[in-house]
């Protein structure tokens, strides 16, 4: 009992410090946040990211007297997929639950609103961008506080040598370091030239046509950036349209200078293809990069990290945010809430943004300007326009503005990637439109 | 090509004897050659499993050759070992995979001699019953039991998702079929007189079952035994759907969902992982084979 | 528990001699000792069964029961269709091979002397021992896109890259090849039990008669190894047909959807889409196909056996 007593007003005294520091937490004030708590957080592609992370939440455990279990659970292979449906099916497991793009959606009615810890954080770190909003936010319900780690911006990751070889292109002039971009040219022509020069080179660019994250996610941008919609904010199929037609014009054009079997392509080949030198272009976070810097310096050292090309209808850059979640069947809801906040704070931020070699990306505004992202190297200044700093492309998501529960199965099953590899195979385009129309209209079974 | 071997040794057999012993030696020499190629495609991939796990990750990371470690190392191994979470995997396949062989042999000897000897109404049923289990894969099985759980949950109290001692439960499923089905096979075979002269020298079923049942068909309980711990460590469906925390893993889902990180390069570790995995079973099959082989053979030939 | 049904068998059999009471005794206990085993597959395989079909006939939230609707919108869909005819072609063509190999290098180990052929044996048998899901570890880092072990043999011997699992063929021909390597061991070892119980004068009578080789696999061999034949492709059938392991690992499904097979279609559509009637739909779809597979075979043995 005694002991009890104390560490509770231990307690009150910190959460006391932690207001004082400019973060007022009205919700977790005289809760008794002590006890347990387990969260299952994103296991991170960046070798030893997760340390700062564990390192955080021990601090915070210590200071808070929570005895706090931490499960790193990897998103491959669908892990993660699969133990969000597990705990949301079971209604119990971790406290915290780090969960993907459409997953909070999804999960929308087993979810703790967060909007007391958004409204502060906003406060405190800036706006979130659209995507976020979209992805999080539903019927004025902060599903999730959206998480620094893991969420990130799939840009190109190109080889400066090759490029310059192949393509003529001096990627770096186009994107210098510490400067805004110089890429009005950086357009879908130019990047189809590219991609058919350094095709003839033999270093083709490694663009996976698969139906894992990262290949949805690049289809998904350049949909957008030539105003494909394949369903409307209503739920109706708009799939038949020009738009649509072009982004897949495109895709057919691109795919023949593709190395030939990016149709079975997961979220680590793209990697191994840049890792092992063969390729000059890849779209990823820069997890390839800081693998390369490990295992394979000399490529690492060629590597620069840029802007999406520009299409018809903007520029666009898919970006895949992770999001904080808690379960409403969660006993320590509180202790939660109080942890989240004490993550999301721009200190605890910037930490994990150093850790993971400048992976991470926080959704609020005023986050993105961190020492790391100018400083990491070599090359230095590789990951200066990786988060985006002069908002000179527009952050999107495959699949939106479709409704959420619509747009998560076209996102999961990968339904533009696999219309873009059925119309290159030679299946007539309206057949295939056809094909994923009929897809589609089965993701609306109740 | 394969026959065409065969096909030269055996076209000109019926010859002089000379020949005959001529032809069994060219015969003899492409069977060691044929066999020496599917050893090669049958050994090839555990072959490349132990030299990839020997590579230190930038020999992995460049293109060199592929089949040659240039320098050899045995960080992969050090680093998986010193894990936690590996030997957590380990500890519970093994505890898994040991409680599940017994409950098995409980259940299925006990079984087996009932519907194989004693017979009661509805044996004959029964016994179909357990092959047709066979027919209905985990693959179906799993998503009803993951609702089922969560009924035990909301009735008992009990939590039965994520956690490793479930295996112990389900695994059974898997397991108790094929060994009573060999081992009704076995006990079949066994002389009736035998149990009948013990009948009749007063000896109760249970003390005709262990006394002499078991004893003789000692062979087959062995394989059978093999048997079910080959696979309560190999199963992966039931793992992968109903555990998810790093404590609660059993070895492979745990080498298949933690070591193969999307970005990370860790071939080296998961090839020395699954090299670690795979060896209980081979140890066990390098000093048991002939029971393996022979328990194997005798329960679906005689089943 | 055993030893109490047997103490109490032991008890009540001192008891009482009436032939009539013995038997229905012995029928009771024999009933006691299978019950764990009945209890077992009532609760855990015949119950949660029965429940999958009931599931199939509710809609995607479990609110409403939608009877065959789910079938219905099934049958309607390509993607199922060329998940059937993949989930066949896939079975039949690795059962096939498997069955070959295993009877060619069965024959082969059993051409060699004696001593030779336990070593022989115990190095074949090894994909058989090792679990599945490891050893298509490392098939898939042998079939590698950038790092494939095998393309850099075939560009050093002056031939194109394969793409193992980027195109829909290759692929097929990958989860196959993987199957086959896993499975032919097991036929092997049957086939070299049955070849030894096949008795030797057979032969010899054969040769006499003057009958080739290929007579005296067609007319010695094979009617004597029918059953193990049948059994063993029996076995196989069910074991491949339901494969999940194996292409889960390689390929998930892919490119596209094609080397998916009823039970990875089944995952992804229940666990990963979410969708848990329509995901016990299609997993339904492995029951008759293999029940059809079994009570052929088992009725051929019958019949066979009849004959002999």
């Amino acid at each position: 009992m005694v002991s009890r007593k104390v560490s509770r007003r231990r307690f009150m005294a910190n959460t006391a410090a932690l207001s004082a520091v400019g973060v007022a937490a009205p919700f977790v004030r005289g809760a008794y946040a002590a006890g347990k708590l387990s969260v299952g957080f994103w296991d991170h592609w960046v070798p030893n990211a997760n340390g700062a992370t564990e390192k955080l939440i021990k601090e915070w455990g210590e200071k808070e007297k929570v005895d706090v279990q931490i499960d790193f659970i990897t998103s491959q292979g669908n892990k993660l997929l699969l133990t969000t449906a597990a705990e949301g099916q079971a209604k119990s497991g971790h406290d915290i639950l780090a969960q993907n793009t459409f997953l909070p959606a999804r999960n929308a009615e087993l979810l703790v609103p967060m909007n007391d810890v958004m409204d502060q954080l906003i406060k405190d770190n800036g706006k979130v961008n659209a995507t976020v909003e979209y992805l999080g936010k539903v019927g004025g319900k902060w599903l999730g506080v959206p998480a620094t780690v893991g969420s990130q911006i799939k840009g190109p990751c190109s080889r400066i040598d090759l490029l310059k070889k192949h393509a003529g292109i001096d990627i770096q002039a186009m994107y210098p370091a510490g400067e805004a971009p110089k890429a009005d040219n950086w357009t879908f022509d130019t990047f189809l030239k590219a991609a058919e020069a350094c095709h003839k080179g033999g270093n083709p660019f490694g663009i996976g046509l698969g139906t894992t994250s990262d290949n949805v996610d690049t289809i998904g941008a350049v949909f957008h950036a030539f105003g494909a919609v394949m369903v409307n904010e209503k739920g109706d199929i708009v799939i038949k349209n020009d738009q649509v037609r072009q982004a897949l014009d495109f895709y057919k054009k691109l795919m023949a200078f593709l190395p030939p079997d990016v149709a079975a392509w997961d979220d680590a080949s793209n990697n191994k293809f840049l890792v092992s030198g063969q390729a000059s272009m890849i779209m990823n976070p820069p997890s390839a990069w800081a693998v390369a810097k490990r295992d394979a310096p000399q490529v690492a050292e060629q590597c620069w990290t840029h802007g999406f090309p520009a299409g018809p209808k903007g520029r666009y850059a898919p970006f895949l945010p992770f999001f904080w979640c808690t379960w409403n069947f969660s006993k320590n809801q509180s202790a939660a809430k109080s942890l989240l906040l004490y993550l999301s704070q721009s200190s605890s931020a910037e930490k994990m943004v150093a850790a993971s070699g400048g992976y991470d990306l926080p959704s609020f505004e005023k986050l993105t300007t961190f020492k790391t992202w100018a400083e990491e190297g070599p090359p230095k200044g590789t990951l200066y326009h990786y988060p985006n700093p002069h908002n000179h492309q527009i952050l999107s998501v495959a699949a939106a503005p479709a409704p959420h529960k619509i747009a998560e199965q076209i996102y999961n099953q990968g339904i533009q990637t696999q219309m873009a590899v059925r119309y290159f195979k030679g299946e007539p385009l309206e057949k295939t439109l056809d094909w994923a129309s009929g897809e589609i209209e089965g993701f609306m079974r109740n | 090509m394969a026959n065409a071997a065969v096909a030269t040794a055996g076209a000109v057999r019926p010859l002089r004897y000379g020949s005959i012993s001529r032809d069994r030696k060219w015969a003899l020499r492409w069977s060691y050659f044929f066999l020496t190629l599917f050893a090669i495609f049958f050994l090839m991939p555990p072959f490349y499993m132990l030299i990839t796990s020997l590579k230190p990750k930038e020999e992995i990371a460049a293109i060199t050759n592929p089949w040659w470690v240039y320098a050899p190392t045995l960080d992969n191994f050090i680093e998986l070992l010193t894990q936690n979470a590996y030997m957590t995997f380990f500890r519970n396949s093994a505890i898994v995979s040991v409680c599940v062989v017994i409950v098995t042999m409980l259940i299925s000897v006990i079984a087996a001699f009932s519907l194989a000897r004693m017979k009661f109404w509805g044996s004959a049923t029964l016994a179909t019953g357990v092959f047709l289990t066979y027919l209905i894969p985990d693959t179906l099985l799993f998503i009803p039991l993951f609702k089922m759980m969560s009924w035990v949950r909301d009735t008992t109290g009990i939590e039965l998702v994520n956690h490793w001692w479930t295996m112990i439960i389900l695994y059974p499923t898997l397991t108790v079929p094929f060994c009573t089905w060999i081992m009704i096979g076995y006990f079949a075979s066994i002389p009736k007189e035998l149990d009948e002269a013990a009948l009749i020298d007063g000896a109760t079923w249970m003390q005709t079952l262990t006394r002499i049942f078991i004893p003789v068909a000692l062979p087959g309980i062995i394989a059978a035994t093999i048997f079910c711990f080959t696979v309560s460590w190999a199963q992966f469906l039931y793992p992968l759907a109903f555990t998810t925390s790093t404590t609660e893993l059993v070895l492979p889902v745990g080498i298949v969902t933690t070591l193969i990180k999307g970005d990370v390069f860790n071939w080296g570790q998961i090839m020395a992982g699954a090299l670690l995995g795979a060896a209980p079973p081979l140890i066990i099959y390098a000093f048991l084979m002939d029971y393996y082989i022979a328990g194997l053979t005798a329960g679906a030939t005689k089943g | 528990m055993a030893d109490i049904v047997a103490s109490s068998a032991a008890a009540r059999a001192s008891g009482r001699t009436s032939l009539h009471k013995v038997m229905q005794r012995k029928s009771t206990i024999a009933f006691l000792m299978a019950l764990p085993l009945i209890l077992m597959i009532f609760i855990l395989v015949a119950y949660p069964a029965g429940y999958a079909i009931w599931l199939s006939m509710l809609n995607k939230s479990m609110t409403k029961f939608v009877g065959f609707g789910n079938f219905d919108f099934l049958f309607k869909r390509a993607t199922f269709w060329e998940i059937v005819l993949q989930s066949c072609i896939f079975a039949i063509t690795a059962v096939i091979f498997k069955a070959i190999i295993g009877f060619v290098v069965a024959h082969f180990v059993n051409n060699i002397p004696t001593k030779g052929q336990r070593k022989w044996r115990g190095m074949l048998l090894v994909p058989w021992v090792i679990p599945a899901a490891m050893s298509t570890l490392s098939w898939l880092w042998l079939f590698d896109p950038s790092y494939s072990a095998f393309n850099w043999i075939f560009v050093h011997l002056g031939l194109p890259k394969i793409s193992w699992l980027g195109e829909a063929g290759w692929a097929r021909f990958s989860v196959i090849l993987v199957n086959v390597w896993i499975g032919a061991p097991f036929f092997l070892i049957m086939y070299l039990a049955a070849l030894k119980s096949v008795p030797e004068q057979l032969y010899e009578a054969a040769s006499i008669d003057g009958a080739t080789w290929w007579q005296r696999i067609w007319f010695v061999t094979l009617p004597m190894m029918r059953n193990i034949i049948a059994i063993t492709i029996l076995f196989s059938t069910i074991v491949t047909f339901a494969n999940f392991d194996i292409v889960r690992v390689l390929t998930a499904g892919g490119p596209l959807t094609a080397t998916h097979v009823f039970a990875t279609w089944a995952f992804k559509v229940g666990i990963e889409s979410g969708d848990i009637p329509l995901g016990a739909t299609v997993s339904l779809f492995m029951v008759p196909i293999l029940a059809v597979a079994a009570t052929f075979i088992l009725r051929d043995i019958s019949k066979r056996g009849s004959e002999v």
